[in-house]
C-alpha cells in the first residue's frame, strides 16, 4: 500500500458515520495462526469505513529536509468517490510562485491511476507517465505513486501479527502488490489500529530496504469517519520529512464529474 | 651504430643548419597533420563528451533526424511493453550574450521523470539545491546550470540571467547548480537544463519534442527493445543508442575531414621529396667517405642500412617536434574549425580539449619515420652502390647517366598511358586512384628530363640577361639535375595542388555566385539565428499572414529544412512552396525538364534532389525514393535534378504541404521575402522589427548580407585548405634554400677560383639568385602544367567522393598568375641567405676545398 493513498483512504469516509462496519469480533480474532483471508478482511473493512462520496481539505506541507531546512506549501484537495474509482485535483494556492499549479488524478481499480499537472504560467498540462510515478512528488518525500488512490484488489495480504503503534493495539499485515499493480515498492508493510480500523503506520520496501514511513497522527472522528489530521512521511534514504497537515476537512460534499476532467484542471481557479 | 657516431654524427655536425631544414620538411608536414587531426579530434570528441554525458542512463534515443515530433510519439513509446522509461528531450544552443561565455546547451526535460535516466548530481549532493522542485517546473523561467559556468559568471541560487528565446531576450532564474562532474560537465560546462514544455515556447518548437531518450526493462537486450519499438512507430523514426550521434555527426562533417586529412597527407608527401633531395645530395657529397668505407670492407647493405637509419632518425627528430608544434598549431586552429563548422553544417559545439593520444603519437611518428624512410630509400640504395675506386677519384657525379634517362622516361610513358587508360577505363574507385597515383608517379619520374629540358631552354635566357652569372647558374642545373629534381618535384607538387584547389574554388565560387543569384534571391530573409545553418529556433506558421500584412511586402516563402536519415546517411530535406520558387527563383534542372519538375514537385507528386546528392547516392531522373519521415514513408519519383549548394551532403526539396503532412510541423526556419517594386529594404526591415519587437527573436538579413554570408563561408572553407597549401609552398621553398646551400658547398672550389681570378661578390650573388630563380621557374612550369592534369582528378575526387559536386572545369589562370610573382620572389628571398654565404667564405678554405 502506498503512503499518501493510505492517508487519503483514512480521510475519507464511509458517508454514514454510524460505525456500522466496526466488527468488534475482529481483535478477538488476533491469537496465531493468522489466515491470508483475515488480513485482507481487515484491510477491506480499514477501507470500507473510509467511503464516502466526496472528500475536501485545505493541506498545509512542510517539508524537512536532512539539514533541517523547512519549506512551506499549501494546498486545497478535492475528490469525489472513493478508493480504487475516485478523481481528485490537488491544486497548490501557496507559495505565490506555485499557486495554481494542480494535479489530477483518476484512480482506476484495475490498474494504476492517470495523472496530469497543470502549470498555469505556460498554459500546459503534462502526463505524469507511470514509469515516473516512482519519483518525488514535487520534492516532498511523497513519490507520484503515493498519491494514487488504490483499491484492496491491487494487493495481497498477510497478517504478520499484533504490535502497537503509539500505544495503541495494532494489526500487522503485509501487502504484496499483484501482478496488474506497477510498484516500485516490492511489498508495505500496513499497521492498522484494533479498535477503529484506522491505519496507524505504513511501511514501504524495496526488496529488504525500507524506503519510506508514513506514521498517522492525531486521529480523530470527522463526520463519523476517523482520520488522521497530521501525516509524517520520512524518506528513510534522504533523511527527510514531509508533515502533511489538514485543515478545514469535510467530507460528502456535492461535487461534480465535470470538474475533475483536463479541461477543468486548465480553468484556474 | 658505430658507423653512425663515425660518419653521420661528424657529418651533421658540419651541416646542422641543412640537416634541419631537412628535417623541417617533416616537422611541417607531420605539424600539419597533428594540428589538422587534433583540432578536428577535439571538436569530434566534444561532441561524443557532450552526447554520452547528456546521455546518463540512456539505451536508445528515438529521432526523427532533427525534425521533432510531435508529444504523442513518446506515449507511443512509453506504452511499448519493453521500455522501462521513456523521456522527452529537446536539446538546443543558446547564446549566452556573456562575454567570452559563448554558447550554452540547453537540454529540456521533464523534471517530474527525468531523473529516472540522468543524474543531476546538484551541489551539496541535494536536490534541494533546485531551491524548489515545484517552483521550478510552475515558473519557466528557472534554470539550473553547473558550478562552473556560474562561477565563471558569479551566478548563485535566484541570480538572473539574460537569454535570447524565440519571444526576445528573457530573463531566466537559477534554481539549480549542478556539480562540474557528470551531466555538469557536457559542453564544456557551459549547460543549463530547464522545464522541456517552457523549453518548447522558448525555442519556438510548438507541441514537438526533438527525440526521446529511453532505458529498456531489465533482461531486454538493446536489439530486441529496439525492434520493438521500431515496430511500434512508422520508418520515419531511427532509434539508436546516444553513440550513434556522434557517429551521425563524423558521418556529417566527414567531407571536411577527408579534405583536411588529404591536404595534410599531401603536405607530408611534399616534406618527403625535401628528405630525398637532401639525402639525395648527402650520398653524392659523401661518395668519398662511402669510397673509403666499402674500400675498408664495409658491406653494401651496411652502406645501404647507415643512410635508411639516418632518415629514420631524421623522420623520428621530425616527428617529435612535428607533433609539439601540430599541438600548439591545433589549439589556435580548433575555434575556427569549431565556428566553420557550425556555419557550415549548423551543429554548434564546445570542443574539447586538444590532447595528443599514444595512438595519434604512434601514428604521426610512424608516419613520419616512414616517410622519411621511403624517401632515403632511393638515395641510399645509391649509395650502396657506389664503387669504391669511383667514388674516390675526383669528378661530377650528379649526372644522370643516359641510361638511367632513359629508363625513367620509358617508365614514366607507360606510367602516364596506363593512367590515362585507367581515366578512360571506367568510373569506379580502384581505377581511377590508381590512374590518378601513376599519373603522379609519371610525372615525378618526368621531372629531371624535364627540369634538364628546361634548364637547357633557359640558359641562352638566362645568359642573355646576364652573360656570365646567366651561364654559370644555368649551367649548374644543367651538370647536377639530381640536385634540383627533388626541389623542383617538391615544387611542382604544391603548385599542382594550388592550381587544383585554386581551380575547386574558382568553379566553387561560380556555382555558389550562379546560386545565389538565381536561387537566393529574396530581398530579405527573416530568420531566428543569425548562422543561416542553425535550426535551434523556429517560427509560428502563424507568423507568415502578419509578415505579410506588412506595407512594402509582395509576397513571402516558407522554409523549413530539417537534416533526415536516407538511405545510411543523413540528407537535408527543404520544405518550400515550389510554386513560388518556380515563379520567382526558378533554376533550370540539369536533369529533368523544367516545366514537369516544377509542376509535379508543386503538386506533391515528386521531389527534386540536388545534383550532389544524385551523384553521392547514385540517383536518377524517374527514380522513386523512399523517404522516411514520422507519417510514414514518404514514396515519391526524382522528378528533376538541381544544383544546389544548401547542403554538402546532399538536399531534397519538396513542397510545404507535403513537408507538413507527412512531418506534421508547420513550423519555419526562414521567411524569404520579396519587395514590391520601389519599396525600401531599410523601411520594410525597420517595419518587421518594429511589429515583432520584443516579441519574437528574429534577425532579418538583406539579400547582400546572406550573400555575404555564404561567401564568407565558402572563404572560411576554402581558406582552411589555402592555410595547408601555404604550409606545402613553404616546405617547397624551403627545398630551394636547401638546394642552394648544398649547390654552394658543391661548388665552394668553383666559386673560389671565380673569385680568384677576379669574379665579383655581385656577381657570385647574382649567380645563386639567378639559379634559385631559374629552380623556381622550372618549378613553376612544371607545377603549372602539371596543376591542369592535378585539377581533372581533384574535380572527379570532388564529384565522386567528398562532395558530390559536378564543378565545371575552370583552370585558375588569376591564380596561376599570382604564383609566379610570388613563387620567384620567394625564391629570390630564399637565395639571399646563401647568396650571402657563397662569398662570405673564405678563399682560401674554398680553393683547399676536397
Amino acid at each position: 500500500m502506498s503512503e499518501l493513498l493510505i492517508a487519503l483512504m483514512l480521510i475519507a469516509g464511509s458517508g454514514k458515520g454510524d460505525g456500522s462496519y466496526f466488527r468488534p469480533s475482529l481483535p478477538e480474532i488476533a491469537p496465531v495462526p493468522f489466515s491470508a483471508a483475515d488480513a485482507r478482511e481487515i484491510v477491506q473493512t480499514a477501507q470500507d469505513r473510509t467511503e464516502a462520496t466526496s472528500q475536501h481539505y485545505e493541506g498545509t506541507l512542510k517539508v524537512i529536509d536532512a539539514r533541517g531546512r523547512v519549506s512551506d506549501k499549501r494546498w486545497t484537495y478535492d475528490r469525489l468517490g472513493s478508493h480504487g474509482r475516485s478523481k481528485a485535483v490537488l491544486r497548490f494556492t501557496e507559495p505565490a510562485e506555485v499557486k495554481g499549479v494542480a494535479l489530477l488524478i483518476v484512480n482506476h481499480p484495475d490498474r494504476s491511476s492517470d495523472q496530469w499537472m497543470w502549470t498555469p504560467a505556460i498554459q500546459r498540462d503534462r502526463r505524469i507517465a507511470l514509469q515516473d510515478r516512482s519519483t518525488r512528488f514535487f520534492g516532498t518525500d511523497f513519490s507520484f505513486e503515493d498519491l494514487e488512490e488504490r483499491d484492496i484488489d491491487q494487493y495481497r495480504y498477510r497478517l504478520l501479527g499484533e504490535e502497537p503503534v503509539d500505544g495503541a493495539a495494532c494489526w500487522k499485515i503485509e501487502a504484496t502488490p499483484t501482478g496488474r499493480k506497477v510498484s516500485q515498492y516490492t511489498r508495505s508493510v500496513i499497521w492498522v489500529r484494533e479498535d477503529n480500523y484506522a491505519y496507524a503506520r505504513v511501511e514501504n520496501y524495496d526488496g529488504d530496504q525500507l524506503v519510506r514511513r508514513l506514521n498517522y497522527q492525531r486521529i480523530e472522528q470527522v463526520q463519523g469517519i476517523w482520520t488522521a489530521r497530521v501525516l509524517e512521511m520520512h524518506d528513510v534514504r534522504r533523511n527527510s520529512t514531509t508533515v502533511l497537515t489538514l485543515e478545514k476537512l469535510q467530507y460528502n460534499l456535492p461535487m461534480h464529474d465535470e470538474d475533475f476532467t483536463l479541461q477543468a484542471l486548465r480553468r484556474e481557479r | 651504430m658505430i658507423l653512425l657516431r663515425l660518419i653521420t654524427w661528424p657529418y651533421v655536425r658540419r651541416h646542422l643548419a641543412r640537416a634541419s631544414l631537412t628535417t623541417l620538411g617533416i616537422v611541417l608536414g607531420v605539424a600539419v597533420f597533428v594540428a589538422m587531426y587534433t583540432a578536428n579530434q577535439a571538436v569530434l570528441r566534444g561532441l561524443e563528451h557532450t552526447v554520452d554525458r547528456v546521455a546518463g542512463k540512456t539505451q536508445l534515443q528515438v529521432t526523427a533526424g532533427d525534425a521533432g515530433f510531435p508529444e504523442d510519439v513518446l506515449e507511443r513509446v512509453q506504452a511499448v511493453p519493453e521500455v522501462k522509461v521513456a523521456v522527452p528531450v529537446i536539446e538546443a544552443t543558446l547564446e549566452t550574450g556573456l562575454t567570452g561565455q559563448g554558447n550554452l546547451l540547453v537540454l529540456a526535460v521533464d523534471m517530474t521523470g527525468d531523473r529516472s535516466l540522468r543524474d543531476y548530481d546538484l551541489e551539496s549532493g541535494d536536490e534541494a539545491m533546485i531551491d524548489d522542485p515545484l517552483v521550478f517546473l510552475a515558473q519557466p523561467d528557472s534554470l539550473m546550470v553547473t558550478e562552473e559556468f556560474a562561477k565563471r559568471n558569479g551566478l548563485h541560487a535566484d541570480s538572473k540571467i539574460v537569454l535570447g528565446t524565440m519571444l526576445g531576450d528573457q530573463t531566466f532564474t537559477i534554481r539549480g547548480i549542478m556539480k562540474p562532474t557528470g551531466l555538469g560537465s557536457a559542453f564544456g560546462g557551459n549547460l543549463a537544463i530547464m522545464d522541456i514544455y517552457a523549453a518548447q515556447q522558448v525555442f519556438g518548437r510548438g507541441r514537438t519534442f526533438d527525440r526521446v531518450d529511453l532505458a529498456l526493462r531489465d533482461g531486454v537486450a538493446l536489439d530486441q527493445g529496439r525492434a520493438a519499438i521500431e515496430r511500434a512507430l512508422s520508418p520515419g523514426f531511427e532509434v539508436a543508442p546516444p553513440s550513434s550521434r556522434g557517429q551521425q555527426f563524423e558521418s556529417i562533417v566527414q567531407v571536411y575531414s577527408i579534405s583536411m586529412n588529404i591536404s595534410s597527407l599531401f603536405a607530408l608527401f611534399i616534406g618527403m621529396f625535401i628528405i630525398y633531395n637532401s639525402f639525395a645530395i648527402a650520398v653524392t657529397q659523401r661518395r668519398a667517405d662511402i669510397g673509403i668505407l666499402r674500400a675498408l670492407g664495409a658491406f653494401r647493405s651496411q652502406i645501404r642500412t647507415l643512410f635508411l637509419v639516418e632518415g629514420g632518425v631524421a623522420g623520428l627528430v621530425g616527428s617529435a617536434v612535428g607533433c609539439v608544434a601540430g599541438l600548439g598549431m591545433g589549439r589556435a586552429l580548433v575555434g575556427e574549425v569549431a565556428t566553420m563548422l557550425e556555419g557550415v553544417f549548423g551543429i554548434v559545439q564546445q570542443p574539447a580539449e586538444i590532447t595528443l593520444t599514444p595512438g595519434l603519437l604512434l601514428f604521426a611518428l610512424v608516419v613520419g619515420v616512414a616517410t622519411s624512410v621511403v624517401a632515403a630509400y632511393l638515395p641510399a640504395r645509391q649509395a650502396a652502390r657506389v664503387d669504391p675506386v669511383q667514388a674516390l677519384q675526383k669528378g661530377r657525379y650528379q649526372v644522370l647517366t643516359a641510361g638511367q634517362n632513359r629508363a625513367r622516361r620509358r617508365v614514366a610513358l607507360v606510367m602516364a598511358l596506363a593512367s590515362a587508360a585507367l581515366l578512360w577505363l571506367g568510373r569506379s574507385s580502384v581505377p581511377f586512384y590508381t590512374g590518378y597515383v601513376l599519373a603522379i608517379l609519371a610525372a615525378l619520374l618526368l621531372t629531371p628530363t624535364l627540369a634538364l629540358l628546361l634548364a637547357e631552354a633557359l640558359r641562352p635566357v638566362l645568359r642573355w640577361l646576364r652573360p656570365v652569372e646567366g651561364t654559370l647558374a644555368a649551367d649548374s642545373l644543367i651538370q647536377a639535375p639530381r640536385r634540383t629534381s627533388g626541389t623542383v618535384a617538391a615544387l611542382m607538387l604544391a603548385l599542382a595542388q594550388v592550381i587544383a584547389l585554386g581551380g575547386i574554388s574558382l568553379a566553387s565560387y561560380a556555382g555558389i555566385t550562379d546560386w545565389v543569384d538565381t536561387a537566393l534571391n529574396p530581398d530579405l530573409f527573416v530568420t531566428a539565428d543569425p548562422s543561416l545553418a542553425v535550426r535551434t529556433f523556429r517560427f509560428p506558421a502563424a507568423m507568415g499572414p502578419e509578415l505579410r500584412s506588412i506595407e512594402g511586402i509582395e509576397a513571402i516563402q516558407q522554409v523549413r529544412s530539417v537534416r533526415v536519415p536516407f538511405r545510411g546517411g543523413p540528407v537535408l530535406v527543404v520544405s518550400v512552396e515550389i510554386g513560388g520558387l518556380q515563379e520567382r527563383a526558378r533554376r533550370e534542372p540539369v536533369a529533368g525538364d523544367a516545366e514537369t519538375m516544377y509542376r509535379l514537385a508543386g503538386e506533391g507528386k515528386g521531389v527534386m534532389v540536388s545534383e550532389n546528392l544524385a551523384d553521392l547516392r547514385g540517383l536518377a531522373l524517374g527514380e522513386t525514393i523512399d523517404l522516411p519521415t514520422p507519417g510514414g514513408l514518404l514514396h515519391l519519383p526524382i522528378v528533376g535534378i538541381v544544383k544546389d549548394w544548401s547542403d554538402q551532403l546532399g538536399t531534397i526539396l519538396i513542397d510545404r504541404q507535403v513537408f507538413i503532412r507527412q512531418w506534421h510541423d508547420d513550423s519555419v526556419n526562414i521567411f524569404r521575402i520579396y519587395l514590391k517594386p520601389g519599396a525600401s529594404e531599410a523601411a520594410v526591415k525597420a517595419r518587421i522589427f518594429d511589429k515583432f519587437a520584443g516579441s519574437r527573436r528574429l534577425y532579418v538579413l538583406t539579400n547582400r548580407e546572406v550573400r555575404g554570408y555564404i561567401m564568407r563561408l565558402t572563404d572560411q572553407w576554402v581558406g582552411m585548405t589555402n592555410a595547408q597549401l601555404a604550409v606545402a609552398v613553404i616546405v617547397a621553398i624551403l627545398g630551394i634554400v636547401n638546394t642552394l646551400t648544398v649547390s654552394i658547398l658543391d661548388r665552394r672550389r668553383e666559386l673560389g677560383v671565380l673569385q680568384a681570378v677576379g669574379g665579383l661578390r655581385g656577381q657570385i650573388r647574382r649567380t645563386i639568385w639567378m639559379e634559385a630563380v631559374a629552380i623556381s621557374v622550372i618549378g613553376l612550369a612544371l607545377g603549372l602544367a602539371f596543376g591542369a592534369v592535378n585539377l581533372h582528378y581533384i574535380l572527379e575526387i570532388t564529384r565522386r567522393d567528398v562532395g558530390g559536386m559536378n564543378l565545371a572545369y575552370m583552370y585558375p589562370v588569376s591564380i596561376a598568375l599570382g604564383i609566379v610573382p610570388t613563387m620567384l620572389a620567394a625564391a629570390f628571398v630564399s637565395a639571399l641567405g646563401p647568396g650571402e654565404s657563397a662569398v662570405r667564405g673564405s678563399l682560401v678554405e674554398a680553393l683547399e676545398y676536397e
